[in-house]
């Protein structure tokens, strides 16, 4: 899998002995999902084609019960795609979750989690305008932060400049290559 | 009969617009009110004006300048957004904070809730519609501490006084005596609140039974801080995941079973309480000692490796999602904003009651427009 | 004796008259202004205005000179005739009400039999103006003000006259002048504490001063009718506001406080009759900004029903019981134990609105979850 490719391989499968990873994986039954050990929290990996339904059996499962959706944002990994993470909460277990689908970067189509959790609707839209992730099936696809006709523009890409911007404001604050290690 | 007659006489129902200027949209929001005669059928929120790129700026900026954007992101509780950034660093970086650092800024973090809480207080009596008068004795009581804030940090502010690691230097020797002053006169700013807006009745009248949301709602929309523990879900992340040293005072998570905007409004006074007991706690921990790690690198690098913080900020819970790819700066920066999250289920609130409560609803989940938008 | 007041030709007495009215309201609206400025100061621990002149006594000027220099703006798509008199129609009953309070014995700008009547009538011109204001600025806010302030004018327009009724009852005249001389033993809030009480609820509602300035709620609809207006117009709703303070001040007093009688003397100078009328008008007014300064706003529809369900049914209660004893020639401490029952009916029932919303969550709910999308 792509994802297992990008991320760092610090943490093998053994290491994660003491995690709710074990439940995650029963819950996720069907679904090819790999699992690695963050700073804080587990992190597991789901395609993006059956990301609303791993979040869905996340969610439904009695013993995980993830019914809280704490973050839901993108990491730009340049030619490695696009990452779209969410962070799960349960507030009747009290763990956490992250869950991650890479989006090959000449596809980034992913299906909405609002059918999920109601929370996701703007931290969606925030994220699609920010990334150009497109959430078919969006109920609301306008832009949050952006102004509206600002929909070609991504502006929390990587290949999006931000000295340029400056430029452009007139206030060159000229950061050359070499700063900018 | 009713239905016959609409069919007779089309009514339109006005688009009121409120914001981006208003004097109570708490900032730039902005939303569109379809009002029916004073009632709203549906809101129609806009976001963005403040809108300034932090995350992306963050990711230019070495980790010691991050800390100045994330006083601008949440300008009402800068040393609770500081927290969550140096914490996110200090875990990238494996820094071991000592316990002085952390005794302080736990003071500095729940000084600064009663501080936004009193600031809530003032502009929610004004939301209300007394003239002035609690947001003035809310302004009085937060001058104290934003003036002990000043003595420690030099800026009203944007402090920019936690550092990864420890804290920028030590706090001045009159410390803990300034601190009980503040608390003293916090305690009669609590009290004269108490007295002045909690058995007002037209307060009690105006707030009781406005802007429900049940407790699976408020966390199907991902609510935090006091607006969802109104609602009887005790989730605070100072019990769920202690961080510095809440698992080593005596407090308690205020909750709230009626959901409404009083209970809100009681959630927060009671929590101003709580603040001001964990911070006489602290004061009596407080030992002298470093407030830097032995060795601090002179450039911060991390490792790669992604981590969320997230620690209760005034308004909820404030998440820092760091991605590090190595190097001395952040490779992404997430900001979860708990204004974002609460600002969704305006709609929700206050849809189907009237004009006046939609903004008292509004000010009831304590939104920071520069948190929102970022 | 009040045509005899300058024994000049009618029209230059009129004239006279006139001018002293306009004069006289603005001096002592200017003087309200800062004194409400620094009475509220107080209220909020801080100190009002005080750079400009002596303790900030020419702040009001300054105000003033401020507005008059201002651009008077008028919005493009407002409608010039309503947008423009406006102002002048809230301004000029307000004034006109002036002429029938009494301020010494037998020495008002008119005295006029039917008194109160008149005092009523032209009052509740003004509302006219607010929506005409509201209408004509072609603006959502100001509309939705104008229409809060018609409805709320007409809700308390109600308990008002029956309060003012029940008085002119008891003394058995119209004549305002009459009323206060009747009081030379007892001031009627002695024999009307329920009528005095329903009086100042449905006063702050007809000044439309907290809890009841709804219709120019600052944080909802932003000053309502005047948020269109700038520069010498607003300051003619400004004027109206605080004239009409006044006015209403000087009637409770006269009404109720006894005006210029009191009970240990009936012979005092036109001095002291003055300085009697203006102490019980300061102490109203007094409270009516301490009211300002401690309670929240009301909202429509508790506003309307506590006109129209409480004050309404308890004011006519009243005229009855005054009938009733007037009638039957009972004492009358019957009236003052009655007055002091009903309120105690009136807390009660207040305390009992309250407690309704919580009991009423179940319909919101409901609402939400119907309009829910």
């Amino acid at each position: 899998m792509t994802s297992e490719e990008s991320t760092e391989a610090t943490a093998p499968t053994a290491t994660l002995d003491g995690t709710i990873w074990a439940e995650v994986d029963r819950a996720l039954s069907g679904i090819t999902a790999t699992a690695e050990r963050g700073v804080l929290d587990v992190i597991v990996h789901v395609p993006p084609a059956e990301i609303v339904r791993a979040l869905k059996a996340l969610k439904a499962d009695a013993t995980l019960n993830f019914d809280y959706l704490r973050s839901l944002t993108a990491v730009d990994n340049e030619d490695e795609g696009i990452d779209v993470v969410y962070h799960l909460y349960s507030t009747t277990a009290k763990h956490n979750l992250t869950v991650k689908a890479t989006l090959p970067t000449d596809n980034l189509h992913i299906d909405t989690a609002t059918t999920v959790w109601r929370a996701a609707n703007w931290l969606e839209r925030e994220t699609a305008e920010m990334f150009g992730v497109r959430f078919t099936g969006h109920p609301d696809p306008r832009t949050l932060l952006m102004p509206e006709d600002m929909d070609d523009t991504f502006p929390l890409r990587k290949d999006h400049p931000l000295a340029e911007i400056e430029i452009l404001q007139g206030e060159g604050m000229g950061y050359s290559d070499e700063e900018d290690q | 009969m009713v239905t016959e007659s609409a069919h007779e006489f089309e009514t339109q129902d006005l688009l009121l617009n409120v914001g981006p200027q208003h004097p109570s949209t708490h900032g730039v929001f902005r939303m569109v009110m379809q009002v029916d005669g004073e009632v709203v059928r549906d809101i129609i929120p806009y976001i963005g004006y403040l809108h300034r790129g932090a995350e992306k700026l963050c990711e230019t900026m070495d980790y010691r300048q991050g800390i100045g954007f994330m006083d601008r992101t949440e300008y009402l509780a800068a040393m609770n957004a500081e927290l969550s950034y140096v914490m996110a660093v200090e875990k990238l970086a494996e820094l071991e904070v000592p316990d002085r650092a952390q005794w302080i800024r736990m003071i500095l973090v729940e000084l600064n809730r009663l501080a936004s809480h009193l600031m809530f207080m003032g502009a929610f009596g004004i939301d209300v519609g007394v003239f002035g008068t609690p947001f003035i004795y809310a302004w009085r009581e937060r001058e104290a501490i934003i003036d002990l804030f000043e003595e420690i940090s030099g800026d009203r502010m944007m402090y920019a006084y936690l550092r990864p690691g420890g804290l920028a230097w030590d706090v001045p020797t009159n410390f803990v005596a300034r601190c009980r002053e503040v608390l003293t006169a916090v305690n009669q700013g609590i009290a004269d609140f108490d007295g002045l807006l909690t058995k007002n009745e037209i307060f009690v009248a105006r707030t009781q039974g406005i802007g429900y949301i049940s407790a699976a709602d408020a966390i199907d929309f991902g609510m935090s801080g006091p607006s969802i523990r109104a609602s009887g879900v005790p989730l605070d992340v100072r019990r769920e995941e202690p961080y510095l040293k809440y698992n080593e005072i005596k407090w308690d998570v205020i909750t709230e079973t009626d959901g409404d905007v009083y209970a809100r409004y009681l959630c927060r006074l009671g929590e101003m309480r709580e603040s001001v007991k964990i911070v006489e706690q602290c004061l009596e921990q407080l030992q002298p000692g470093a407030i830097m790690p032995e060795k601090m690198p002179r450039m911060l690098r991390t490792p790669p490796g992604e981590v969320y913080i997230r620690t209760e900020a005034p308004r909820g819970e404030f998440g820092v999602y760091m991605v590090s790819k190595g190097g001395n700066r952040p490779y992404r920066l997430k900001v979860r904003s708990a204004c974002l999250s609460n600002l969704q289920a305006l709609k929700h609130m206050s849809v189907g009651q009237y004009v006046a409560d939609a903004i008292i609803v509004l000010g009831s989940i304590d939104i920071v427009l520069s948190e929102v938008d970022r | 004796m009040p045509e005899g007041l300058f024994g000049l030709n009618p029209w230059l007495d009129g004239l006279i008259r006139l001018l002293l009215i306009v004069g006289l309201m603005t001096v002592v609206a200017m003087g309200l202004i800062y004194i409400e400025r620094k009475v509220l100061g107080r209220f909020h621990a801080r100190v009002g205005p005080q750079r400009t002149g002596p303790f900030g006594l020419l702040q009001s000027v300054a105000d003033a000179l401020k507005l008059i220099g201002k651009e008077d703006l008028r919005p493009r798509n407002a409608d010039p005739w309503t947008f423009e008199f406006g102002p002048y129609m809230v301004f000029i009953p307000i004034f006109m009400g002036f002429v029938v309070q009494p301020f010494m014995a037998g020495f008002g700008v008119r005295v006029l039999d039917l008194g109160i009547l008149y005092f009523v009538a032209v009052s509740s011109v003004s509302i006219v103006g607010w929506v005409m204001a509201g209408w004509g600025s072609d603006n959502r806010y100001a509309m939705i003000g104008g229409m809060r302030a018609a409805a709320q004018a007409i809700s308390y327009e109600l308990p008002f006259v029956l309060s003012l009724l029940s008085v002119s009852m008891l003394a058995g005249t119209l004549n305002i002048n009459e009323i206060v001389l009747a009081q030379w033993q007892v001031p009627n809030i002695v024999w009307q504490p329920l009528a005095f009480v329903i009086f100042f609820i449905a006063a702050l509602a007809e000044l439309n001063r907290p809890p009841f300035d709804i219709p120019v709620g600052e944080s909802e609809v932003v000053g309502g009718p005047f948020v269109e207006y700038s520069g010498i117009r607003w300051s003619m709703f400004f004027l109206g506001e605080y004239a009409s303070l006044f006015i209403m001040s000087v009637l409770i007093s006269a009404l109720f406080l006894g005006g210029y009688e009191w009970p240990f003397g009936t012979q005092l100078g036109i001095g002291f009759q003055l300085l009697l009328t203006v102490v019980k008008a300061a102490i109203l007014i007094f409270l009516i900004i301490w009211v300002r300064a401690s309670v929240p706003r009301l909202r429509i529809d508790q506003l309307m029903g506590y006109a129209w369900k409480i004050l309404l049914p308890l004011s006519l209660v009243q005229v009855l019981v005054n009938g009733f004893v007037l009638v039957y020639h009972l004492p009358l401490p019957v009236l003052t134990v009655a007055g002091v029952g009903g309120i105690v009916l009136l807390s009660w029932l207040t305390e009992r609105a309250i407690r309704k919303p919580r009991a009423a969550r179940a319909s919101a709910i409901a609402l939400q979850s119907e309009a829910a999308s």
